[in-house]
């Protein structure tokens, strides 16, 4: 039974392709066939974020428009086994493919793998409107700030209008000790907003920066709490009961970490 | 005679003489309308050197402007200036301006009509592509998401960055840091090279082979360098000392 996963936010700049990038290592990584979708055609970035950017040859947009076979322009991950992806065309623009044919594509996708995730562009137009057909599940990330929730509120709405039943949230650098001192929003406070099912909490990470720079997605790394945040997510996507570490769990954890800094 | 009117019609104005054109005629009829128009009223026209070409929304292919020009310079000796579509966008008519850059095009065009100008320019690198096969100088940063598609030979003078495509016919030579992706000899040819002050591409291709750089380590050179066909492999090399093929 595969399943299609969109990510998806609204508000750009809160971890989609992030996401996308490591809950496809992740998925690959606990052993199922993974194809991640860039959806985002004229801005693409996850090529960029897995390091494959030098192996394009064909996009999305060839496919569609029938310049190349799908297998053609999967790119294999040089690090995971049963990892592709399928870039976007950086040189069209979104109204280069529609829903249908978008529709189509995942389709083909789900018929070789068990989990295809595509990868939304911002907003909520054409690109929105494409990526999120054919999905049959969707992830909403945001951040803990007021602007990102508003977003993710509006793209709950499109998401349930769409026929979307369930779609889970993603909550994305949460700095733990900013919510302890009251400064930052509070999963509670966002769950209370947007009263959707918690699929994961990612904690603020700097390695995020360093990873997204290499091209080597922090779930490879075994030390990123990040890394760590999104091999759950990939557990519960597969069904898994993982429970959520609570954020006086974490804290510890991250003053355990400063501690270890400060004694270096 | 009420039709010739209608298809060639000339007319004063401050800017310099205006020349009508029905382009929706056919152009073999046009030109032998306008010499006839010239050479009837030769003397007319002495002393106003610069006419303004004025077209319907169709317009006229660049080949064809350029016919246009010939006929008005030789025997009559009239410049054309500029030609003007009927949205107002007006066009530099010299060919060796044209055959610039894109940017020159865009550079003439005015700032308040951003639509046709865009318009204007995809026509006029449609066009471009009917007129081979010459070398397209392209002076500024090719950024990601620009494609400079051309069916002959480019250069760019500028930087050509990650997720910009230059694609050419013929050899690719970019006086900058080429980090994006270069296409040579994209309709076959193998013989073509690529050339950049400072190579470090996402991908080359030359013909229908694709090299990428070595993952790791990045780019060691920091001196122009060449990347060629050899035995179906890209290679590449510094410029200093390379011998082309037919040099002794």
């Amino acid at each position: 039974m595969s399943q299609a996963i969109v990510i998806t936010s609204g508000k750009g700049g809160v971890g989609k392709t992030t996401t996308t990038a490591n809950l496809g290592v992740a998925l690959a990584l606990s052993g199922a066939k993974v194809v991640v979708v860039d959806a985002d055609i004229g801005l693409r970035n996850l090529d960029v974020v897995m390091g494959l950017e030098n192996r394009i040859v064909y996009d999305l947009v060839d496919v569609v428009e029938g310049y190349c076979r799908l297998r053609q322009a999967l790119i294999k991950d040089k690090r995971v086994d049963g990892l592709f992806l399928l870039p976007a065309a950086q040189t069209k623009d979104k109204n280069a493919v529609n829903p249908d044919q978008m529709k189509e594509l995942i389709g083909g996708l789900k018929e070789e793998h068990d989990f295809v995730i595509v990868d939304c562009p911002a907003g909520i137009e054409q690109g929105f409107k494409n990526a999120i057909s054919g999905a049959d599940r969707a992830a909403i990330v945001t951040t803990p700030e007021v602007s990102a929730v508003r977003d993710a509120d509006r793209i709950t709405g499109l998401l349930e209008a769409s026929g979307f039943e369930k779609p889970e949230l993603i909550i994305n650098r949460i700095k733990p000790r900013m919510v302890a001192r009251g400064d930052m929003m509070d999963i509670p406070d966002i769950i209370d907003i947007l009263a959707i099912d918690l699929l994961g909490v990612v904690p603020d990470d700097d390695y995020i920066v360093v990873s997204t720079n290499r091209g080597e997605p922090a779930v490879m790394a075994d030390s990123s709490l990040a890394g760590q945040a999104y091999r759950n997510i990939a557990r519960r996507i597969k069904g898994e009961e993982v429970p959520f570490l609570d954020l006086s769990e974490k804290e510890t954890i991250w003053s355990r970490l400063r501690r270890l800094m400060r004694r270096s | 005679m009420v039709a010739m009117t209608q298809d060639v019609v000339f007319k004063g104005s401050k800017e310099g003489l205006y020349l009508v054109l029905n382009a929706k005629q056919d152009f073999e009829v046009i030109k032998k309308k306008l010499k006839e128009h010239l050479e009837k009223s030769e003397f007319f026209f002495k002393g106003s050197p610069d006419v303004i070409l004025e077209t319907g929304e169709d317009g006229f292919s660049l080949d064809e402007i350029l016919e246009i020009q010939n006929i008005l310079a030789y025997p009559f000796g009239l410049k054309l200036k500029k030609v003007k579509h009927r949205d107002r966008t007006p066009v530099r008519s010299k060919p060796e301006t044209q055959r610039k850059s894109p940017r020159a095009v865009s550079a003439a065009a005015p700032r308040e009509s951003v639509e046709s100008e865009r318009t204007e320019r995809r026509r006029y690198m449609r066009e471009l592509a009917g007129t081979l096969p010459d070398t397209l100088l392209y002076k500024g940063t090719v950024r990601s998401g620009q494609r400079i598609g051309y069916d002959g030979s480019v250069v760019i003078v500028g930087d050509v960055n990650p997720g910009a495509e230059v694609s050419a016919a013929g050899d690719i030579v970019v006086m900058g840091v080429l980090r994006g992706l270069a296409h040579a000899g994209a309709s076959g040819d193998t013989g073509v090279s690529v050339v950049a002050l400072r190579l470090e591409p996402t991908q080359l291709r030359i013909g229908d082979v694709i090299g990428r750089p070595p993952e790791g380590e990045r780019s060691a050179g920091r001196e122009p360098e060449v990347a060629r066909l050899r035995d179906g492999t890209i290679v590449v090399e510094p410029l200093e000392g390379i011998r082309w093929e037919g040099d002794r």
